[in-house]
């Protein structure tokens, strides 16, 4: 009985421990009073926890200083935007059931995507059938917009086939004629299946010589991937194209440079602000790297730099490409819905369309025909010295930006792949 | 499992047949459940509703589990490759064979049912701790296995597509198959457990020695009730397409095989609705946490800690208060 | 192509790191039979803590950073043996697999709130920074860490368990508690120690992995898999058994890496499968009653 008492009162310090964190995190920076007629709910369910959170925490800070920016334009239609969120766990059920709830119970007017690709299908179907514009700012899988065509969604992001493309473009500038020996690394996941895939693809198609000498597939998350490093550095490539994101690239990184393996193959990887942030001096100087939407890669590109430096206000952080996909994809819709004056589904649907709207990334159009957004994919290489305002290494000023014309599919290859 | 050697609990009263008087009870008991819950999906509100279906479903994965796990005492992480097996043999066989729904609804708890037959063979040489993380293992390797071949299985993204037929599409509609499927597997299985084969397996269960002295053949026992809960499982995995028209590889994950202990555990694993009450409480529950705050996690954990801490009987021991209960208790305090 | 010595130093370096994170597990489970799902939990603060206490871009400290952070570790697994393990000794291993799995979501709510989502890094301290050659190839300096950290740890438990009193009265508490309370042990005291003792194992494992991986929430569930699996390969509670079944396990993964990438990483469960198709109790265990 003396026992119980004792794990009573270890229960009951828990609870207390566990509320006071509950309330610290959930309470919101209070709005400031100011007259709105009612209120737009938009949501965001993506993965807050686990491996990926940082993906979908830099998508929720994007969306929420998107939101925040519009209420201090006096919202949109006169009235004040809140943001649902929800963690999805990363389960494609767990994030149904959440826009179900966003959607049935809060509302929303609009949704934004998770982190994979997977969820957002589930998600999908339910926007679709409710008629809630969505828009995928992370997840990129080509099949949303072909196969898992929806009406009611689009992409704002440069999907699995731009991406490739874009980066094999890069290359063949660079090697010429010259034969290459290429091994890949990819997540055993269908994003990095699929971009494996089509970056071999595209390679071929514009016409650099080459052979693949090694392809490892090690388990997304997966902290020890000593087996398949070793076997990728034994069969010697030349160039190396990974395509694993955030910790697995980290991960990667630093277990490959002790094997000298910066020196004796030219590493491509997604060496965006997340891993460089990470890396700090260890990041490679030299590999190539390639992002979504690299803060450094807009020049001259003013509402970008103003934008940069609220998010590091309100943050006190500088902003991944997660971040500012999901904040312009909160411009696009906002675009529509002053467009329109409503927020009725089929209207914004018709309203982006084929439409351009002034964002954070420049002017950004969203085809027609497919409902994906005509966005470039930044290639560079990682530099030297350290960046002396963000204080780690990013990436060498010339900065090639793979023109969406090139690399995406035609509207006739897209719709035949419905 | 702690201290099974009192010869006092070798043959457990409480399952013994009992007057008709009993089963009148059970029955009524029955009616009103299936009742409620057949009002509650004709008039809640629709989000309400669709959880409530996504409950029932999960609800009959338990009670499935609880065959292994309450009866049987066997910890199985091994279930969800089952429940993943019945959503994925649907999903796949619509995608790459054009197989109606009806195919695959019947086609699917067979291979649900042989994939355990499969999983037993092997799992139920080892015992204990070791079982567990052999099924786990298992588990694992659907999992893997689904990332792997994702030619065939969609991989990560998993196959989503308008499987059912346009009457099950309709939510309420598709509530009420959902009911009726449930229930009738579930007093399917509770023919099992009221049978002389599920009383031998709790036999079993309390005193294997014993019960291997007297001739029973304990590994034939365990490996029948594997794949009986194994073709349940898999027909909890065909609810789960009719919920969501699709399959995908955290289905077969073993966190997912957690969630029906879980479950048991919650609502109380000696009875045979305990594991209905957990899926309700757990499934509802969890779903209002994580719409609730970014700490789920804590506050789940948190409350999983207080009832394995302060109410191991879970919560179907609040109210029944049967000889499974004094049972259960002269059983996990030994020297408390 | 002599690749060899790469291949046998990526398995060396996998079956170190595995044995690290499951050494502990099997300690605990083999002194007090409770299994520890929250043992990743105590290898990803490991790890979290080293990343705090290096911060960025000083590598010097580094290796006062490792001990710290795995007393601290171990610390807290005092604190959890004493508020929740020691209440759930001789029940259930249902039970236990149901307080710590609580424990396991509630540590990882809390890392998640206190170290954030992004991944973090550990520089490899300057002294193990590079490569060395062997046979012409280059070998990461900071596996010689990591595989004597392993082996260090592996022949430190087993002189500990065969030579000290504290060994002596770990093992008597496996065989026969009663009689080793009766002769004045306290043996509460006792699981305590052995508790912590695992926990600072899995932390200095975390620690000592850290500037090899990205830390980054999430390392708890992913490692947690791979220790379950070393240490039921080779025996629950049998550290030789560990230090097999993590080379078992590492080279299984070489050889799928380099026959069948694509079947890769189901080559560790159907090793496990296969063994304990044959061996029930794992290569080095013994049937439990």
């Amino acid at each position: 009985m003396h026992r119980h008492k004792n794990g009573a009162l270890a229960l009951s310090a828990l609870v207390v421990v566990a509320l006071a964190i509950v309330g610290a995190s959930t309470a919101s920076p209070s709005q400031s009073e100011r007259q709105f007629k009612g209120f737009i709910n938009i949501g965001i369910s993506t993965t807050l926890s686990g491996s990926i959170a940082t993906l979908g925490q830099g998508g929720l800070q994007g969306i929420q200083l998107a939101a925040a920016d519009l209420n201090r334009q006096g919202g949109l239609l006169g009235k004040e935007i809140k943001v649902v969120s929800a963690d999805d766990n990363a389960t494609p059920a767990t994030g149904a059931a959440n826009v179900r709830s966003m959607i049935l119970d809060k509302k929303i007017s609009a949704l934004f995507g998770p982190v994979s690709s997977a969820v957002a299908a589930a998600e999908l179907q339910l926007t679709a059938q409710y008629k809630v514009p969505t828009f995928l700012h992370t997840s990129n899988d080509i099949t949303l917009m072909t196969q898992r065509w929806t009406p009611y969604a689009f992409q704002v992001v440069p999907n699995t086939i731009m991406e490739p493309r874009a980066v094999a473009e890069y290359l063949a500038k660079k090697v010429g004629n010259r034969k290459l020996n290429i091994g890949t690394f990819s997540p055993d996941y269908v994003f990095g299946r699929n971009s494996v895939a089509n970056f071999l693809l595209a390679l071929k198609d514009l016409g650099v010589n080459h052979a693949v000498v090694g392809q490892q597939w090690p388990a997304l998350g997966a902290p020890n991937i000593a087996p398949q490093l070793s076997a990728l550095i034994s069969s010697d490539p030349e160039v190396t194209f990974n395509i694993q994101f955030g910790g697995d690239l980290v991960n990667f990184t630093n277990q490959a440079a002790g094997y000298g393996f910066f020196k004796n193959t030219r590493m491509i990887g997604m060496y965006s602000l997340d891993p460089l942030k990470a890396l700090g001096d260890a990041a490679p100087s030299g590999a190539i790297a390639f992002s979504r939407a690299p803060f450094w890669g807009y020049k001259k590109n003013a509402a970008m730099t103003a934008f940069v430096a609220r998010y590091k206000k309100a943050y006190n952080a500088y902003p991944s490409e997660w971040a500012i996909m999901a904040y312009s994809a909160v411009q696009t819709w906002a675009a529509a819905v002053k467009k329109v004056k409503s927020l009725n589904g089929d209207k914004l649907v018709k309203a982006i369309e084929g439409s351009t709207t002034p964002t954070i990334r420049g002017p950004l159009k969203i085809r027609a025909c497919d409902h994906q957004a005509e966005v470039p994919e930044f290639v560079g290489t990682i530099a030297k010295q350290r960046d002396k305002t963000v204080g780690h290494k990013l990436w060498n000023p010339e900065v090639f930006i793979a023109s969406p014309a090139k690399t995406m599919l035609t509207c006739a290859e897209s719709l035949a792949r419905r | 499992m702690a201290a099974l050697t009192h010869d006092e609990r070798l043959v457990p009263s409480a399952g013994t047949p009992r007057p008709r008087l009993k089963s009148f009870g059970v029955a009524a008991l029955a009616v009103v459940i299936v009742g409620g819950l057949a009002l509650a999906g004709a008039f809640l509100p629709l989000s309400t509703a669709l959880d409530v279906r996504n409950a029932i479903g999960l609800a009959l994965f338990a009670v499935a589990t609880n065959l292994l796990l309450g009866y049987g005492g066997l910890v199985s992480f091994g279930q969800a490759a089952l429940y993943g097996i019945g959503a994925y043999t649907v999903m796949l066989g619509w995608q790459h064979w054009g197989w109606s729904f009806w195919t695959g609804f019947v086609v699917a708890p067979l291979v649900g049912a042989a994939a355990a037959a499969a999983i037993g063979v092997i799992a139920l040489r080892t015992r204990q701790l070791y079982f567990a993380l052999l099924t786990l293992a298992f588990t694992q390797l659907a999992f893997t296995l689904a990332h792997q071949q994702f030619e065939f299985t969609g991989g990560d993204n998993g196959v989503f597509g308008e499987v059912l037929p346009a009457w099950l599409a309709d939510e309420r509609q598709g509530y009420m198959f959902t009911l009726g499927v449930a229930a009738i597997s579930c007093f399917l299985l509770w023919r099992v457990v009221t049978s002389p084969f599920g009383l031998t397996l709790r036999a079993i269960r309390e005193n294997r020695d014993r019960m291997e002295a007297l001739g029973v053949n304990v590994y034939l026992h365990q490996l029948v009730a594997f794949v009986i809960s194994g073709f349940f499982c898999a027909v909890a995995g065909v609810l789960f397409v009719v919920h969501t028209q699709s399959a995908y590889p955290q289905l077969l994950e073993w966190t997912k095989s957690g969630e029906p202990i879980l479950m048991a555990v919650i609502g109380g694993m000696f009875s045979f609705l305990g594991p209905v009450v957990g899926a309700f409480v757990y499934t509802l529950g969890q779903q209002e946490l994580v719409q609730q705050t970014e700490s789920w996690k804590l506050v789940l954990g948190v409350i999983l800690l207080a009832i394995v801490l302060l109410r191991p009987d879970g919560l179907a021991g609040l109210v029944s208060a049967r000889p499974w209960r004094r049972l259960r208790r002269s059983e996990t305090e030994p020297g408390a | 192509m002599d690749t060899v010595v790469i291949e046998v130093s990526g398995t060396l370096s996998a079956a170190s790191s595995l044995f690290l994170a499951s050494a502990g597990l099997t300690l605990i489970f083999g002194a007090m039979r409770v299994i520890n799902l929250a043992h990743g939990s105590f290898y990803m603060f490991g790890a979290f803590l080293t990343t705090s206490l290096v911060g960025f871009a000083t590598g010097a400290r580094f290796w006062w950073a490792v001990p710290v952070a795995a007393l601290a570790v171990a610390l807290i697994g005092a604190g959890v043996e004493l508020g929740v393990i020691r209440h759930i000794y001789g029940k259930e291993h249902l039970t236990q697999l149901l307080a710590t799995y609580a424990l396991f979501l509630i540590f990882a709510d809390l890392a998640l709130r206190i170290w954030g989502a992004e991944s973090r890094a550990v520089p490899v301290p300057k002294s193990f920074f590079g490569s060395i050659e062997i046979a012409g190839e280059q070998i990461p300096k900071y596996n010689l860490v990591i595989v004597g950290t392993a082996i260090a740890v592996g022949v430190g438990l087993w002189l500990l368990l065969k030579l000290t009193t504290l060994g002596w009265r770990i093992r008597a508490a496996v065989d026969d508690p009663e009689s080793l309370e009766a002769s004045g042990v306290n043996l509460q005291l006792l699981f305590t120690v052995v508790f912590a003792l695992g926990a600072l194992l899995a932390g200095l494992g975390g620690a000592v992995i850290s500037p090899q991986i990205a830390v980054t929430p999430g390392i708890d569930g992913s490692i947690i898999v791979g220790a379950f699996i070393v240490t039921v390969v080779g025996g629950l509670g049998s550290i030789l058994g560990a230090a097999v079944a993590a080379l078992l396990i590492g080279a299984s993964e070489t050889a799928g890496t380099l026959a069948a990438p694509d079947w890769a990483s189901t080559f560790p469960y159907i090793a496990m499968i296969a063994i304990l198709a044959v061996r029930p109790w794992g290569l080095f265990g013994q049937p439990e009653r």
